[in-house]
């Protein structure tokens, strides 16, 4: 594998993680939370984020343990063929998480702003832009990632007041939604919005140092529960749970509502932050799928892939036929069957660790 | 350093390429419609009469050019299936494109908001690209049509100014609710609450002799003569579940703002009888002294519901010429007698949501969510069907903060002496 980059410090790492996953709640995986928990839809990424802390410890042991990335971990722990069984199946989820993410801020982009424009052509500036920032390298997105990340946290933030002066408190009750059991029961399929971490552990090598990542990942995971936990909780508090459910991308509807007194229409002017966001999020995505692939399939200038993945994601994404439905059912399911993978392969992966008996005092490994 | 620049200023000539050949359309190729109006056609339940209020945007701009003399508005009404292909259907007369990226208002006859079918036409409205929730809506006693067509502000001749302002002059005041679309939808589908909206219309009514207390009426009873608009906004109209039921008072309208915690008023200026002369009223300011404090007990068979409502209150007409500032008993005799004519003002009002709409527009429900822990419980509850049967009481407690600028007034029997 080509390593011969720079490697990314602090900042870029958790800017990077941050426009990775708090993204999402600018696209409908809200109301993948709302849709069943209704007013206690907000509780759910607080919730979650208890949950998930569990498996990212074990993952964080185990990498601290060899100071390696994942991929490398998996194919020393698993071997040849059970370890490119395992990287297939995390390639196969990153690339159809990746298809369908694409496809639904095409569709964003198509049905909230604009109309008229053919969605391959949306679709393929997307893709064509992304894949030309991750064919750069990754030393490079993290440093676009971080000077791009500051705007984009105040934008966001200035959405989050406006928002305030408009809602209204007394929606968050009832305050245990659908009761506290459906709560938990409901919250464990939707733990795969703090999946993408898993990702993280791959690019391991491509971070100054271990304890760099140690510090960043936690850092970026503690910024990622509250930007989504306000921005969840916002969007109730504006709406209403019966509203919210029936809007199809809250985050769109909202900044088409608020307005700063003399200003309105301002969505014109969060539409350029979000839509660098969105680059980003997806650059480093294609990114870090392109890394997996080239070491599935043992390529070693693994860039060169990028813009064939990208082609490939555009052609895909675009068959679904009225995707605002499709693709959210199918994000639905990829949601479900995600969240068990995510949740217990890093305890798997720790348990191999541990039986090979590599967490003993020895200093050196496999 | 160099890299990020490039491509940060990559990425934005991309977004160059995004704002699109496509949608690209330039200003002067678009009919802007500002208002639009909804009417019902008689025997016919799939068609509505669709009424476009077209602002010109080249009217009253310091770049005025050639277009100088233009009208500040077009109108064109027509029948339509939705409001969507509507747009097209314009265009046989028309000579622009026709969005509603600009839309501020929706105007509804009042016979097509007591239709069971419009609320039909109103989820139209969340499917269009184009429109956002914050446009207000408006209920015309009138056809739309009729009513768009009187529109004629003399002094703000650009609509959407004159909506922008009148509509936040009636919010300041108390006298029309705040009525958006974000509200409308949220408060249908919630299913327990009743919604209010701006209530107008164009066409007075005949004065039959008897002068109303212009402080408790609706639009249309507003007696005025003078050279300005034929247009009056006066009260409310009231929806439940997605139609319209009836429509209250500006005194009831103002009422709702102050019960209602989620509707923002700072003070309105009111008369009531003068408790030391029968002939005379008199002017105060009621202001909002803190918040609402809602008590509700709904565990009990009967459920309660205490509001408690602090108001502060300046006298400014004294009519009876009575020497409060150095009476100190009559300034009690004045707030007991406030108190009691506030109270029942109230409470009628109440008993009229209780019996009358069967539910109400206070924002009480959302108010009754705190009470319960979990959804289906509070829809056990039902709302709807036990606010009725609610034992409602209202305590106001007055303070007066002053009365007026000067306080004192001459006695009149010495005056005329």
């Amino acid at each position: 594998m080509q390593q011969s980059q720079e490697k990314i410090g602090i900042r870029e790492y958790i800017a990077i993680i941050t426009i990775m996953i708090a993204t999402k709640v600018t696209d409908d995986t809200p109301i993948l939370f709302f849709d069943t928990l209704d007013t206690a839809g907000w509780i759910a990424p607080f919730f979650n984020a208890l949950i998930v802390v569990i498996p990212l410890i074990f993952l964080m042991k185990v990498v601290t343990r060899y100071n390696k990335g994942l991929i490398e971990i998996i194919d020393g722990l698993f071997g040849k063929y059970l370890g490119f069984l395992l990287l297939f199946i995390i390639w196969f989820i990153s690339i159809s998480a990746l298809i369908i993410d694409t496809a639904i801020y095409t569709d964003i982009i198509g049905t909230m702003y604009f109309i008229r424009t053919p969605t391959i052509i949306i679709y393929g500036l997307i893709m064509a832009v992304c894949a030309y920032g991750a064919k750069r390298g990754f030393a490079q997105i993290g440093s676009a990632a971080w000077v791009v990340y500051p705007y984009l946290q105040v934008s966001l933030l200035f959405v989050f007041i406006l928002t305030l002066s408009d809602s209204n408190l007394s929606f968050i009750h009832p305050i245990f939604g659908p009761g506290p059991i459906e709560i938990v029961k409901e919250s464990t399929f939707t733990l795969s919005i703090y999946a993408d971490f898993l990702y993280l552990f791959l690019i391991v090598p491509f971070i100054k140092d271990i304890h760099v990542f140690k510090k960043g990942t936690w850092a970026g995971f503690i910024i990622v529960i509250i930007n989504v936990g306000i921005a969840f909780l916002l969007f109730l508090l504006l709406f209403d749970y019966q509203s919210l459910k029936m809007v199809n991308y809250p985050f769109h509807e909202v900044i088409r509502y608020i307005d700063t007194g003399f200003l309105t229409n301002m969505e014109s002017f969060f539409l350029p932050f979000w839509a660098i966001a969105s680059f980003i999020r997806f650059t480093v995505y294609i990114w870090i799928n392109a890394l997996l692939f080239g070491h599935l399939f043992k390529i070693k200038q693994f860039e060169y892939v990028i813009p064939s993945i990208a082609t490939l994601i555009v052609f895909i994404g675009i068959l679904p036929e009225s995707p605002t439905y499709a693709i959210f059912e199918l994000r639905k399911t990829l949601f479900q069957f995600t969240t068990p993978i995510f949740f217990f392969l890093p305890i798997l992966i720790w348990i191999v660790a541990k039986l090979k008996g590599d967490f003993s005092n020895d200093d050196n490994n496999n | 350093m160099m890299t990020t620049i490039t491509k940060s200023i990559s990425l934005f000539a991309m977004l160059v390429f995004l704002s699109g050949c496509w949608d690209q359309v330039e200003l002067e190729g678009r009919a802007y419609v500002v208002g639009l109006g909804m009417d019902k056609i008689d025997d016919e339940t799939n068609q509505i009469r669709i009424t476009f209020l077209i602002s010109n945007p080249e009217f009253g701009s310091l770049a005025e050019g050639g277009g100088g003399d233009e009208p500040p508005q077009e109108i064109i009404s027509f029948v339509a299936n939705d409001m969507e292909s509507a747009k097209d259907v314009a265009n046989m007369v028309v000579a622009k494109q026709v969005t509603y990226d600009l839309l501020r208002v929706l105007f509804i006859s009042e016979e097509f908001a007591k239709d069971p079918e419009f609320i039909r036409w109103m989820y139209d409205l969340t499917k269009s690209k184009e429109i956002r929730r914050d446009i207000r809506l408006v209920v015309s006693k009138e056809k739309a049509s009729t009513f768009i067509q009187n529109i004629n502000p003399l002094l703000e001749s650009r609509p959407h100014e004159y909506f922008e302002k009148i509509f936040e002059r009636l919010n300041a005041t108390g006298i029309a609710p705040t009525s958006d679309l974000l509200k409308f939808f949220r408060i249908t589908e919630s299913d327990a609450d009743l919604f209010l909206s701006i209530y107008g219309t164009s066409l007075q009514k005949n004065n039959s002799g008897s002068v109303q207390n212009p402080l408790n009426i609706t639009a249309g009873e507003f007696q005025y003569e003078g050279m300005t608009s034929p247009i009056q906004f006066a009260g409310a109209a009231v929806f439940k579940e997605g139609k319209m039921i009836g429509t209250i008072t500006t005194r009831e309208t103002r009422l709702a703002y102050l019960l209602n915690p989620t509707l923002p008023i700072k003070d309105i200026l009111t008369a009531y009888p003068d408790p030391f002369s029968e002939d005379h009223k008199l002017a105060i300011r009621v202001e909002k002294q803190g918040k609402v404090k809602t008590k509700m007990d709904l565990k009990k068979e009967v459920p309660s519901i205490d509001v408690s409502l602090p108001l502060a209150v300046e006298v400014l007409s004294n009519h009876s010429m009575v020497d409060y500032p150095k009476e100190a008993e009559k300034r009690e005799q004045l707030k007991k007698h406030l108190d009691d004519e506030i109270t029942k003002v109230f409470e009628d009002f109440i008993k009229k949501t209780q019996e009358e709409y069967g539910t109400e527009p206070f924002g009480w429900s959302l108010e009754a969510r705190k009470h319960f822990r979990t959804l289906p419980e509070f829809e056990k509850f039902d709302w709807m069907k036990t606010y009725p049967n609610m034992d409602i009481n209202v305590d106001i407690s007055i303070r007066f903060s002053n009365f007026g600028r000067q306080g004192e007034v001459p006695k009149l029997e010495e005056l005329r002496d």
